[in-house]
């Protein structure tokens, strides 16, 4: 069973009763836990299209990301903090409209874990 | 103009996999380069997790002399199973866990990388650190004959390179080895916590005696919402790696944020004690490739092979995927060397690694357990339902004192077929049974 893709991707819901059980987390207070060397230079994440986010009725990259990369500014554009990007690649293949450009950091970039 | 940089041979990133081949080629003398896009190694892996020692032994016999960073033995292990607001464990301890050295060993891959890939330094390969390989160099007849890396003039040339570039199989993919990028539903994402606590407070919250015991558990139940997912909890010395893992696809079509489920997990109030006042190291994700066997890329070419999570080495149910990579790395390098003492690198002298592969329990579990993604997407109910129904059938059984045993049954009973009528219960115990068995 493949995800569906474009504009037949459906979003599904949890059952009410289910969906208040999970807590409301703000992202940044686990960020702050993990190291990285930032390229200010260069993002390796971007959006294809901008226009095709707009379709893009149920916008999944701003709930999957595990660490809150994709964002809606004011205008409903979608903003990408790749700084805060740990490299997983979930964008790169869930985004239903395959939108989302992505390549590894430069050499010596990115995520720099001190545990993992 | 310049000389061309060449090696024997090149690997493509320091991991479990990459640095065990590059430790085998070295050793037998040949020229490696080991490129890592990190820093250093480690830094951007982040696993469960667990390394186990028949693997690293197979690489590297005497690694107990060098100290390998490695956090607790695993002495017990099992499955943990979450009700609403109960828990029922079933874990085992003693007998084959209780050898020494242990099967498997708790460890943070930051730490152990680093060991990992010094071993390999020490016999002689050369580590390119911060450095990202982004393609190949090809011969006019598609033999691969070196990469380019990201840096000025970042061709590096060798008669043979290892793939070991982790999940995202982008290079594999750029090879052709693979048709598809991975697909939401095959992978999981993965996320955890490390989380500080005092050693002895780790102690006395699983019943370990020392430092020298340490507990791998897989969670299953109340916390994937009734969804396909695991969670999973593993002692360190001062510290606890906590997390779950869920397929990417669910999370997308549901919009479920990875860091609130988990912190729902940890939330439970089975779980809450055990992390209770425990600080926060270090949160994370990494993609794991849970397609298996049916997902795996054509293993080889001429002048390349792949190993571990690229070319999907993972067993979903067990949670192996170290030990295969390690191995798989190995096997990759010995292969290698053959082709090196005689010259030839086509892709017909690539194709032993794969023999060698079957050799192993690699590639026969990986065939063996390839329906087992697919079974737990058709089968929700071994996330949701059947945990649910242990802590219920064993609380019922446990308090009912003073009613007839009759009406006790009775009520077993319903608890599941409450959940699940009994012939389709049975069903799902045999399409489990052929799922790990591969019938």
């Amino acid at each position: 069973m493949a995800m569906k893709r474009g504009d037949a991707f459906v979003g599904k819901e949890l059952p009410e009763e289910v969906k208040k059980t999970i807590p409301r987390v703000y992202v940044d207070d686990l960020l702050i836990s993990l190291k990285y060397y930032v390229d200010e230079e260069q993002s390796h994440l971007w959006i294809k299209e901008p226009e095709t986010c707009n379709r893009c009725q149920y916008k999944p990259c701003l709930s999957f990301c595990p660490v809150g990369v994709y964002t809606l500014d004011n205008e409903g554009k979608i903003q990408v903090a790749y700084q805060a990007c740990v490299e997983c690649g979930s964008c790169r293949v869930a985004c239903p409209y395959n939108n989302i450009g992505w390549k590894l950091p430069r050499g010596g970039f990115g995520v720099a874990y001190k545990f993992g | 103009m310049t000389e061309k940089i060449r090696f024997d041979a090149i690997v493509v990133g320091a991991g479990l996999a990459g640095s065990a081949a590059a430790m085998v080629m070295a050793r037998a003398g040949m020229n490696v380069a080991l490129v890592e896009r990190g820093k250093e190694p480690g830094g951007k892996n982040y696993f469960g997790g667990a390394i186990y020692t028949h693997a690293i032994e197979e690489v590297l016999p005497d690694y107990r002399d060098r100290r390998p960073p490695l956090e607790r033995p695993v002495t017990e292990a099992g499955f943990w199973f979450l009700g609403k607001d109960g828990l029922t464990k079933m874990t085992v301890q003693g007998g084959p866990l209780n050898r020494e050295p242990a099967d498997a060993y708790t460890a943070l891959r930051a730490h152990f990388d680093p060991w990992w890939a010094k071993q390999a330094q020490d016999v002689g390969a050369f580590l390119i650190p911060k450095t990202t390989v982004v393609d190949f160099i090809r011969a006019a007849d598609g033999q691969v004959i070196g990469v380019v890396t990201d840096r000025p003039q970042g061709e590096i040339y060798a008669p043979v390179v290892i793939i070991s570039e982790g999940v995202n199989n982008l290079l594999t993919q750029k090879l052709g080895l693979i048709d598809h990028d991975l697909e939401p539903a095959h992978v999981a994402l993965a996320f955890k916590q490390v989380i500080a606590l005092p050693m002895e407070e780790i102690n006395n919250r699983f019943g370990l005696p020392d430092d020298g015991h340490g507990l791998a558990v897989s969670v299953l139940g109340d916390l994937s919402l009734g969804l396909p997912g695991m969670g999973f909890v593993y002692t360190n010395k001062k510290s606890l790696s906590v997390g779950m893992g869920v397929m990417l696809d669910v999370l997308a079509e549901y919009r479920l944020k990875p860091y609130e489920l988990l912190q729902r997990y940890l939330q439970h109030p089975a779980i809450a004690p055990l992390v209770k006042d425990g600080q926060l190291l270090e949160y994370g994700a990494h993609l794991i490739p849970e397609g298996g066997y049916r997902d795996m890329p054509k293993l080889y070419t001429g002048g390349a092979m792949v190993v571990g999570d690229a070319a999907a080495m993972v067993n979903a149910l067990h949670w192996e995927g170290t030990n295969m990579a390690i191995i798989a790395g190995k096997l990759a390098a010995e292969t290698a060397i053959e082709a090196h003492n005689v010259g030839d690198f086509s892709e017909r002298a690539m194709a032993r690694y794969e023999e060698k592969l079957w050799d192993t329990f690699i590639l026969q579990d990986l065939k063996q357990y390839r329906n087992f993604s697919r079974f737990l997407e058709k089968h929700p109910q071994f996330m949701d339902v059947y945990p649910n129904f242990v802590n219920d059938a064993l609380g019922t059984f446990f308090t009912s004192y003073g009613k007839p045993k009759k009406e006790l049954f009775r009520e077993l009973k319903g608890a599941l077929t409450s959940r699940r009528p009994l012939l389709k219960a049975v069903g799902d115990m045999i399409s489990m049974a052929r799922a790990v068995m591969g019938w």
